[in-house]
């Protein structure tokens, strides 16, 4: 007899439970994101109209990055590979802009899916080494494509303008918007950033998702349940490159101008710091990465002139040291603290 | 000797001769190490099957080659079907689910996350969510567990984890390799008590390699003694039991 209504009463959870539980999940975990992100929406779309055009300039850089950092982080991050290549990828999607703008005048509009598309191709030709190589040999080989891009860049300079680079016209505002030129160009990279945030969002609740996170955590497992191990690792890197082209594109569009020496191997290792610095395998990490790209080089030139490099090291260090999983897990524990307290008054 | 040595070519099968999965001839290795020399198995329909022998004897090898993870020569036939070097995810879909050695556990997933992911090569949401109900019943643990991270799950949790994850595939055939490994005796019984209910209960095949060879011959119809990739000795568990010079030649140690 005492079995059976706690039976009765048990029956229905399990109905109930994903949706209960996502809402529960919801409340506690992820419960102040949606509004998170809802506000800063709207303090992204009002910034523009408050800071001088440079500061606008800078945020635009952020989104950039940012771009790029989302796809990273779905491979580093969401399927547990590495790359210190990363941008090289991003070199592909900028220069394919703008040797299209360039040659064949093509609209800047054609150019972000087609530098985006270029850019997946490539990844998934370049995640060949994924499948066979794992940890530091894959780390390697990366940071080969990324070292090899500056010369190959530079050799073929009838298309790619050589060491001088390509100049490029920047896309104009449409007169019915009102807008200048920063505001213009902070907008479509705010536009770019929140559809690939929609999309990497989406790609990771699906199954290819899952599959990603599998591989990421136990490939042995991974594999006996029929995740074709060589297949995903692929598609990660082609997804991540995809992004990482995108943010390319957006950056011709920005800059106006591209050569080869903004895409250095130092590129590829800022964008893997900014990552881990932001918080792998997070939501917010990203953006949080992306201001850091973006911000501490310069802050590191305002603490010390003479030694930015090594200030910028030491930043980092002491980022890992105080939030080891990046920002984007200290602001979780920030978070999580904060509703501590307050449930105690 | 001589008996021993007639056992070493094919392995008579199980009684009643309907063999399930079939083994032929079987090697196997990594690279240049070459672990499994010609290995002759026959499985029947709904039997619980152990694998035993010391270690390095190649028993997790022989799970692997089973489920495609490692490149083989000779012949693996499941109901007929041809699996030989097909690869793991088409060994899947056959319906072999295999519960790695040391659980394979998605540590950063929650605990309804690993089952789901046991479930990624079927389609068909509705069966996926009635199956995770008919795993709760076999693991109800792991519904009081369901939105906990995998990886605070204790050793004994994870382990029936691994198995509720591997059920999800509604497998015909369960490879389970060393479930006993590191957790505490009554625990292993009791995983052992669970795996014979799912094995009456939804008839499904059941491998499984043990160095506890005490409690693998408990739930198994029939054994299969492993050494240096060779299957020594194949028969029913009371006569692998009752047969104490081969243990002790064999297993080193007193059955």
């Amino acid at each position: 007899m005492t079995t059976g209504p706690t039976e009765v009463t048990d029956k229905p959870a399990p109905a109930a439970a994903p949706a209960r539980g996502g809402i529960l999940a919801r409340v506690t975990g992820a419960g102040w994101r949606r509004p998170a992100v809802a506000v800063l929406l709207v303090l992204a779309c009002y910034a523009p109209f408050q800071l001088v055009p440079f500061r606008v300039f800078q945020l635009t850089m952020v989104l950039v990055y940012a771009v790029a950092l989302l796809g990273l982080n779905l491979l580093v991050g969401h399927a547990g590979q590495i790359s210190l290549g990363h941008g090289a990828f991003m070199a592909v999607g900028a220069y394919g802009a703008a040797i299209m703008l360039d040659r064949w005048d093509v609209p800047h509009l054609v150019t972000l899916p087609a530098a985006a598309a270029l850019a997946f191709v490539l990844g998934l030709g370049l995640g060949l080494p994924a499948v066979r190589l794992r940890g530091l040999y894959l780390a390697l080989v990366t940071l080969a494509i990324a070292i090899f891009l500056v010369p190959l860049l530079k050799r073929f300079e009838s298309v790619t303008g050589g060491s001088m680079g390509l100049t490029l016209a920047k896309p104009a505002p449409p007169a019915w918007t009102g807008l200048a030129e920063d505001q213009w160009l902070y907008f479509l990279a705010l536009a770019v950033t929140v559809t690939a945030f929609l999309l990497a969002h989406g790609l990771l609740r699906s199954r290819v998702g899952r599959a990603l996170h599998a591989v990421r955590d136990n490939e042995t497992a991974a594999e006996v349940m029929g995740v074709r191990l060589p297949f995903y690792k692929r598609l990660a890197f082609a997804w991540s490159a995809m992004f990482a082209g995108a943010a390319g594109c957006v950056y011709t569009w920005v800059i106006g101008f591209v050569s080869p020496d903004s895409f250095a191997v130092t590129l590829s290792i800022t964008l893997l710091a900014g990552l881990v610095v932001g918080g792998l395998g997070s939501f917010a990490g990203p953006l949080l990465g992306g201001l850091f790209v973006m911000f501490v080089p310069g802050i590191s030139q305002d603490i010390n002139d003479a030694a930015p490099g090594v200030i910028f090291g030491l930043l980092i260090i002491v980022v890992m040291y105080v939030a080891p999983t990046g920002l984007a897990g200290l602001a979780g524990r920030l978070a999580r603290s904060t509703k501590r307290i307050l449930r105690k008054e | 000797m001589n008996e021993r040595a007639g056992e070493r070519g094919a392995d008579p099968g199980p009684p009643g001769g309907d063999a399930f999965l079939t083994v032929t001839d079987l090697h196997a290795g990594y690279g240049e190490a070459r672990v499994l020399h010609g290995v002759n198995l026959t499985v029947g329909r709904g039997e619980i099957c152990a694998i035993l022998g010391p270690n390095g004897a190649g028993k997790t090898t022989l799970l692997r080659a089973l489920s495609g993870m490692v490149r083989v020569r000779g012949a693996v036939r499941l109901d007929g079907a041809d699996l030989t070097r097909r690869p793991p995810d088409a060994v899947a879909r056959r319906g072999v689910a295999h519960v790695p050695e040391g659980r394979g556990t998605f540590m950063p997933l929650t605990v309804e996350e690993n089952l789901r992911l046991g479930a990624f090569v079927r389609r068909g949401r509705g069966e996926v969510e009635a199956d995770l109900e008919r795993i709760h019943g076999y693991f109800p643990v792991l519904r009081e567990r369901l939105r906990q991270p995998a990886g605070s799950l204790s050793g004994g949790e994870q382990q029936m984890l691994a198995i509720g994850r591997a059920l999800m595939l509604r497998p015909r055939l369960l490879l389970l390799d060393e479930p006993s490994l590191g957790l505490a005796p009554i625990v292993t019984r009791e995983l052992f008590r669970i795996v014979q209910t799912i094995n009456e209960q939804e008839r499904t095949t059941v491998v499984v390699v043990e160095q506890n060879a005490h409690l693998a011959l408990d739930v198994a119809g029939r054994a299969h003694v492993l050494e240096t990739g060779r299957i020594v000795l194949s028969g029913s568990a009371e006569r692998i039991r009752a047969d104490e010079q081969v243990a002790q030649s064999y297993l080193g140690y007193r059955v």
